[in-house]
């Protein structure tokens, strides 16, 4: 009897638990259009404050359609809003497509391919590869972001400098005046994949062909043979004692704070930054730099091109027209100034020119030419193994547990792993 | 159970009712209605705890991804990269010492803690919610807050107080051994109070009468705290250490707001490898071989210690 009924139980516990799913995935996915009016669903990775504006001028536009926004903030949480939603065939029409997802949505074929569309010609072509492969784009990222050194003006005039020297041995000199002069010069936080580095990989790869990670990842190079001059010339400065290796226990925003608090001389960082540094000390004279530059190279910047709108390819045929409709909507200059007025973004579409603050505008030209790296958005796989592992790597590198070279060969033992 | 025992359920014949009143404690039908009310919590154990951990134990021989339903059979080739990849395990070693840590520093500061909360002393109130107040915000707040006081920097808060007497600046979070420490501290710190309290829940059971005929015999009050309190208070011991020990070993939010898992990999944890490597990284089958070990590894260990406390709980009760 009991073995009977167990049967019975787990049938009917399957039925429910397949009654609670079913009723749990919510959207049908079949509606939207009605009256001639097509409804276009839309996840959004901007703040619904500023996206809700930019909605209501495209209705406006077109009456024709209507856009259904849902908004989840940036990043760990978008990115598993998404990821549920792709998983449980309730994808949006339009979504984010960024570097932590963007492996997975093109392998998982979710996306829709944009080249040749019109509304990508305007676009720097650096952020539409960023989101692409074999020439195929899947994202319209229609601006970037740069990271690089922002200085105390008033401390390095101290020591006889009015802005961050352009090569790294005369960087280290000034530091060393700098930590003479009692000031604190540098200060960086490798909570993340340090500026510097990603700076130097990267003015090294814009001057490789075939591209440094396109070598490393078909085999052709390694890490240990890429990375390891890099890494030694990053940890001169904390062998030569100019930057505290402490760093390796601080986070971005402490970092600011001692800059903003005018204790530090210079440090990493981004556009993010500027507004906290004026509001918390508004007396403050600073400016932003690319990060020197090693073996006569040029001085570069970290940064990367933002998530792209990427069309949803399982979506129907007149919702994904009504998506290049808003796609192409977004790329015209009108939209684009809407757009970049309401989140300060520097945007990339060769048609309108956006306004920055002065302090920030040394690192637009690299922006606006797409002259940015990030190891983390140009790895070709495994991009957060490896990161999480660089990360983790360089930290011990600065606390003197391991060599330069050791940390470029965890990496190779690491994608070999993945 | 009184009641339905004596109040014959509607339909049932007079022959029947007094079937009902003649066996108190039921028979069949009480069995099934007790067994009803089991229902409930039968259903969020299946749901909540069954079928997902049937579905990682089934992810975890996939290459499942989390964007695409179809994931291909790759029977144990997930544990196969776990077992050697050395960054897949970096956490094991501070899990199992935050694990074992807190839960002995806790167990020894909570119980002198409790027996003083339980003193009547003026204010006692005041100071049992000061010193619960630590575990009502959550871990990963306190962890932020803690990032500032144990900067590394001359402006952190700690570094500063021990300035103003000629110390420091001391490498709080930069330095692994101190990053260790300073993990293991600010969970003891956060989750003692609360232990306290339970242990003075306990405490308020034990009859006085035990102390006072103690007193008349002529104990000391340390014979008393080892003679009467501490043999009393095991099954709160048991409670307590199981409690710890589980959290301990799935701790994940306090390592990760206060040093992000470093310096390296020092404070790295099993949880911050499952989230960030597996989950984070769209790697579901990794992550669910790591969480399956993880487990059958946390339930060993919890079972391990289940059964030394309840031995030594037999022991002197």
């Amino acid at each position: 009897m009991k073995r009977r009924s167990r049967p019975t139980a787990l049938a009917a516990l399957a039925a429910a638990a397949a009654l609670a799913l079913t009723a749990c995935s919510g959207d049908s996915g079949d509606g939207g259009d009605s009256g001639g009016t097509t409804t276009l669903t839309f996840l959004s990775w901007t703040g619904e404050e500023q996206m809700e504006q930019v909605i209501d001028a495209f209705e406006e536009d077109h009456p024709d359609i209507d856009v259904e926004a849902s908004y989840s903030p940036p990043v760990a949480e978008y990115i598993q809003a998404l990821q549920t939603r792709v998983l449980s065939g309730t994808a949006p029409d339009v979504f984010l497509i960024a570097a932590e997802n963007k492996t997975n949505l093109i392998n998982g074929e979710h996306v829709l391919d944009l080249s040749g569309e019109d509304f990508v010609e305007n676009v720097e072509p650096f952020n539409l590869e960023t989101y692409g492969r074999d020439g195929k784009y899947y994202g319209l990222s229609l601006s970037s972001w740069a990271a690089g050194y922002l200085y105390n003006k008033e401390l390095l005039a101290q020591v006889g400098y009015d802005a961050v020297p352009e090569t790294w041995d005369e960087f280290l000199e000034m530091c060393a005046k700098l930590q003479d002069a009692g000031i604190t010069p540098f200060l960086e936080s490798v909570d993340q994949m340090p500026t510097t580095v990603s700076a130097w990989v990267g003015a090294k790869n814009a001057e490789m062909e075939p591209s440094l990670d396109d070598q490393i990842f078909s085999g052709e190079s390694t890490f240990a043979e890429q990375w390891t001059p890099e890494l030694e010339e990053y940890n001169r400065i904390f062998e030569e004692g100019l930057m505290s290796p402490d760093v390796v226990g601080l986070d971005g925003d402490q970092v600011r704070d001692e800059f903003a608090n005018g204790r530090v001389a210079v440090i990493n960082g981004g556009p993010w930054f500027i507004g906290a540094l004026k509001e918390a000390n508004p007396d403050l004279d600073f400016s932003f730099s690319l990060v020197p530059a090693i073996d006569g190279g040029e001085p570069f910047a970290a940064g990367a091109a933002s998530p792209g709108y990427a069309i949803n390819s399982k979506a129907d045929e007149d919702k994904q027209e009504a998506a290049k409709t808003f796609l192409r909507w977004l790329a015209t200059p009108e939209a684009v100034e809407l757009f970049q007025s309401l989140t300060n973004d520097v945007t990339v579409t060769s048609d309108f020119e956006p306004p920055v603050d002065p302090t920030f505008e040394p690192m637009v030209p690299s922006i606006r030419e797409g002259q940015l790296y990030l190891p983390m958005i140009a790895w070709q796989r495994a991009e957060d193994v490896l990161n999480v592992e660089a990360v983790a790597q360089i930290q011990r590198m600065i606390r003197g547990e391991v060599e330069p070279e050791q940390v470029a060969e965890a990496l190779d033992t690491k994608l070999a792993a993945s | 159970m009184t009641t339905l025992a004596t109040r014959p359920t509607a339909g049932l014949r007079p022959s029947d009712a007094r079937t009902w009143l003649s066996r108190p404690s039921g028979g069949w039908r009480q069995s099934a209605v007790n067994k009803a009310f089991l229902l409930p919590a039968i259903a969020v154990f299946v749901f909540l705890f069954v079928i997902p951990l049937a579905q990682t134990f089934w992810w975890s021989l996939t290459d499942f991804t989390g964007y695409s339903p179809e994931a291909a059979f790759v029977g144990l080739a997930n544990y196969r990269v776990i077992l050697t990849d050395p960054s897949m395990l970096a956490g094991l070693a501070f899990t199992l010492l935050f694990g074992v840590g807190t839960t002995l520093l806790i167990t020894l500061l909570a119980i002198p803690l409790a027996v003083q909360l339980n003193k009547a002393f003026r204010g006692r109130n005041l100071v049992r919610s000061i010193w619960f107040f630590p575990a009502i915000p959550s871990m990963a707040i306190l962890g932020l807050v803690w990032r500032y006081i144990l900067s590394p920097l001359d402006s952190g808060a700690l570094n500063t107080v021990l300035g103003t007497f000629g110390l420091g600046p001391v490498s709080w979070l930069s330095d692994p051994t101190l990053a260790r420490i300073s993990v293991i501290v600010v969970g003891v710190w956060a989750a003692t109070g609360w232990h306290a309290v339970l242990y003075t829940a306990y405490l308020q059971s034990i009859p006085q009468d035990y102390y006072e005929v103690a007193r008349i015999d002529g104990a000391t009050p340390r014979q008393q705290f080892f003679g009467i309190t501490l043999p009393l208070l095991t099954p709160a011991i048991v409670i307590s250490t199981f409690l710890l020990m589980t959290g301990g070993l799935k701790v994940f939010d306090l390592p990760y707001t206060l040093t992000t898992g470093g310096p390296g990999f020092s404070t790295y944890t099993i949880t911050q490898s499952i989230v960030v490597s597996g989950v984070g990284q769209g790697r579901y089958g990794l992550a669910s071989a790591l969480a399956v070990m993880f487990t059958v590894a946390v339930a060993a260990l919890s079972f391990g210690q289940l059964w030394l406390t309840r031995l030594v709980e037999k022991r002197f009760t």
